[in-house]
């Protein structure tokens, strides 16, 4: 064999070794943690949770891993689904935010542990945020509006709907929300309108009673209300595509209110994005919807018992405030169990009730309506 | 060229060739023309309620019934063509000036034409908001010497334009600078001897040789432009939307795949014009 090919296919068999597929197996006391969310949650887990949970319970360690986006966390869910009718090691032992009813099949097969009846933190758990005992919600976000106290002074803000239709009319230009489609902040401003126009009842609202004659009868009066404001939005009716650009306007003084995430909001503020004089508020006569992130645990993982331990932990007093004061986002806890100087300082975003609007085929009608009626009405040349 | 006699050894390297071959061949027909056809199958099969896929074209005659997929198809149709011809009215006179300059201001002008080839589109358009947007850098700048603000063409159809308008110069100036390479100094010397004015110059000698280079930033602008998706999307108005970001919509949001692939195939249609007109500048510049 000549030297050239001898070194060619031993360097190829070292290299093919290297990529060979190697077998790995979950390690007893290594919790393996997934998430779908963005690096901000992934970073919050690493610098605070992490370090304070290994410091808490010594000889358990947290591997966090980012499945990418909710696609690649369904693959961990189905790996494990598999893994519990082979009887095998699923190598995953808690989701930071999974939905308990899916894969379909999988709640009723026990996938999941009942979080309800194990965890000894769990009347912590702020009770308008439970959808169900296999999930624990332990961080949340609302809609809420973002304005300017430099041109609105705190006192004059708009608390209900009725208030803020005048108030935009009223400063034609200043108010700006993003697509529905493209980011929950305009999207949940426009489900708040479509709450305005039935009667400000959130369970008017659920994911079986979608009907096209329902949607049509309900959502026609909200895209009334929405076209009626359009001529006093920012620049004639412009909308921008997402929840960062409406935060970008605001920071850039072009316009005087927006509504924002809060999370993403006190983020903007501790960050410098939104300047310090940036206040927050929510509507008195219905917020604007929301949602929590529920964590969950895999009742086939090897280290189920300590995963358990991270669920109670998430819920201590330590996490939720970071979650607050780190994070942006909402406790999933009572706000009761929140600091009292925490409390003080975010009463304003207190929510009372957190209502929610259903997804599915409400999502896509809501969109396909608005891009169809409200947002071609204005000529913005005009 | 002579023609080899036919051997074993021949044969058998005809016959490496066209495994070599077969990889790029392959990958194109599973990865783009497969789908090409069974999207034209499924748009052209619309589900009837009753589960049954009969062959049937109302999927396009929604489409065109619909004043809004229309609005939509029209305003794409715009904005290509106003980019386009932005594109070659700044692109010309700089693969002109790059042609024709020598020395160290030429080789940074080249630097800043290239410069946008390297900058996501994403980055772009949030650096479009800062600058170009309401109170972003330009009007600080004009509101400093007394001046009143622009008119912002962010969430505008202008906005798009402006975006691809620069991260398409590279591109065309690339394409347009080698197709100079074809005009001969001695020719536009001569030309010059004989008493040619510039415009002249560039009418009857350049023009003419980079003919090809101009039909081929056509077609390739524009079926770039047609896909374009980020810029349309973050700096474009509400409505109405570009197709890219509007097939995206239906295809994700509204989860109508079946009208997402109508609407694909009626984009592909205009794309396969200008395809075509590609192929055909670039034949009759190899037949010469």
């Amino acid at each position: 064999m000549k030297r050239r090919a001898f070194m060619l296919s031993v360097g190829g068999a070292a290299a093919g070794m290297v990529l060979l597929p190697r077998l790995s197996f979950a390690e007893a006391g290594r919790i393996d943690w997934y998430t779908s969310s963005d690096t901000n949650i992934l970073d919050f887990w690493t610098n605070i949770v992490k370090p304070k949970f290994e410091a808490a319970n010594p000889g358990v360690t947290l591997n966090l891993v980012d499945a990418g986006d909710s696609a690649g966390q369904d693959a961990i869910v189905q790996r494990a689904m598999a893994a519990m009718q082979t009887n095998t090691d699923p190598q995953a032992d808690y989701l930071e935010t999974a939905d308990p009813m899916s894969p379909k099949g999988a709640l009723e097969a026990g996938l999941y542990v009942n979080l309800k009846e194990s965890l000894s933190n769990w009347g912590l758990v702020n009770p308008l945020a439970i959808e169900t005992d296999f999930a624990v919600p332990y961080r949340g976000s609302q809609v809420l509006l973002a304005y300017d106290t430099t041109k609105l002074a705190a006192a004059d803000v708009p608390k209900t709907w009725a208030d803020l239709v005048t108030w935009i009319k009223a400063n034609p230009g200043q108010f700006i929300y993003n697509r529905p489609d493209k980011g929950g902040s305009g999207g949940n401003f426009v489900r708040r309108a479509i709450h305005e126009a039935n009667g400000r009842d959130p369970k008017a609202f659920t994911l079986d009673n979608f009907s096209a004659e329902f949607a049509e009868k309900s959502l026609a009066p909200a895209w009334e209300i929405l076209k009626d404001l359009a001529p006093s939005l920012f620049d004639n009716g412009a909308y921008t595509s997402g929840n960062t650009q409406s935060i970008q306007l605001l920071g850039q003084s072009a316009v005087t209110m927006i509504p924002a995430w809060s999370d993403q909001a006190l983020q903007a503020i501790s960050t410098g994005v939104l300047p310090e004089t940036t206040g927050l508020v929510q509507l008195t006569d219905l917020a604007f919807s929301g949602g929590f992130s529920r964590g969950v645990v895999l009742a086939n993982g090897v280290n189920k018992d300590a995963a358990i331990k991270l669920a109670d932990f998430v819920l201590t007093e330590e996490i939720q405030s970071a979650i607050l004061t780190d994070l942006g986002g909402f406790p999933g806890v009572s706000w009761d169990h929140v600091s009292d100087e925490l409390r003080a300082k975010y009463q304003d975003i207190v929510p009372t009730t957190i209502p929610t609007f259903p997804g599915g085929d409400w999502g896509s009608a809501i969109s396909d309506g608005w891009y169809r009626n409200v947002a071609p009405t204005v000529d913005r040349n005009a | 060229m002579t023609t080899r006699p036919p051997s074993g050894r021949a044969q058998s390297r005809g016959l490496i060739g066209l495994l070599l071959v077969a990889v790029p061949v392959g990958l194109f027909a599973w990865m783009t023309v497969w789908p090409i056809i069974s999207g034209l199958v499924q748009a052209f099969t619309p589900t009837q309620p009753n589960g049954t896929r009969p062959f049937s074209p109302a999927n396009f005659v929604e489409f065109f019934s619909d004043p809004y997929s229309l609005s939509n198809l029209g305003v794409t149709l715009w904005t290509c063509l106003v980019t386009l011809g932005l594109l070659l009215v700044i692109c010309i006179p700089l693969a002109l000036y790059l042609r024709f300059a020598q020395g160290r201001l030429a080789a940074y002008v080249q630097t800043m034409a290239m410069f946008p080839m390297f900058v996501p589109s994403i980055i772009l358009a949030f650096a479009f908001i800062r600058v170009l947007g309401p109170n972003g850098t330009v009007d600080l700048l004009l509101n400093a010497v007394g001046l009143p603000k622009i008119r912002s063409p962010y969430l505008t159809p202008w906005g798009p334009v402006i975006g691809l308008v620069w991260d398409n110069i590279p591109l065309t100036v690339l394409i347009l600078v080698s197709g100079l390479g074809a005009v001969s100094n001695q020719a536009v010397e001569a030309a010059r001897d004989v008493g040619a004015r510039p415009l002249t110059l560039f009418w009857y000698i350049v023009l003419p040789r980079i003919w090809t280079s101009v039909a081929v930033v056509i077609s390739f602008t524009m079926l770039g432009l047609f896909s374009a998706f980020t810029l349309p999307y973050v700096l474009g108005p509400a409505s109405p939307e570009m197709m890219g970001p509007f097939m995206q919509r239906t295809f994700g949001d509204l989860r109508d795949p079946e009208m997402a692939l109508t609407q694909a195939t009626v984009t592909m249609l205009f794309c396969i014009a200008f395809g075509i007109f590609y192929v055909r500048a670039v034949a009759r510049n190899r037949g010469k």
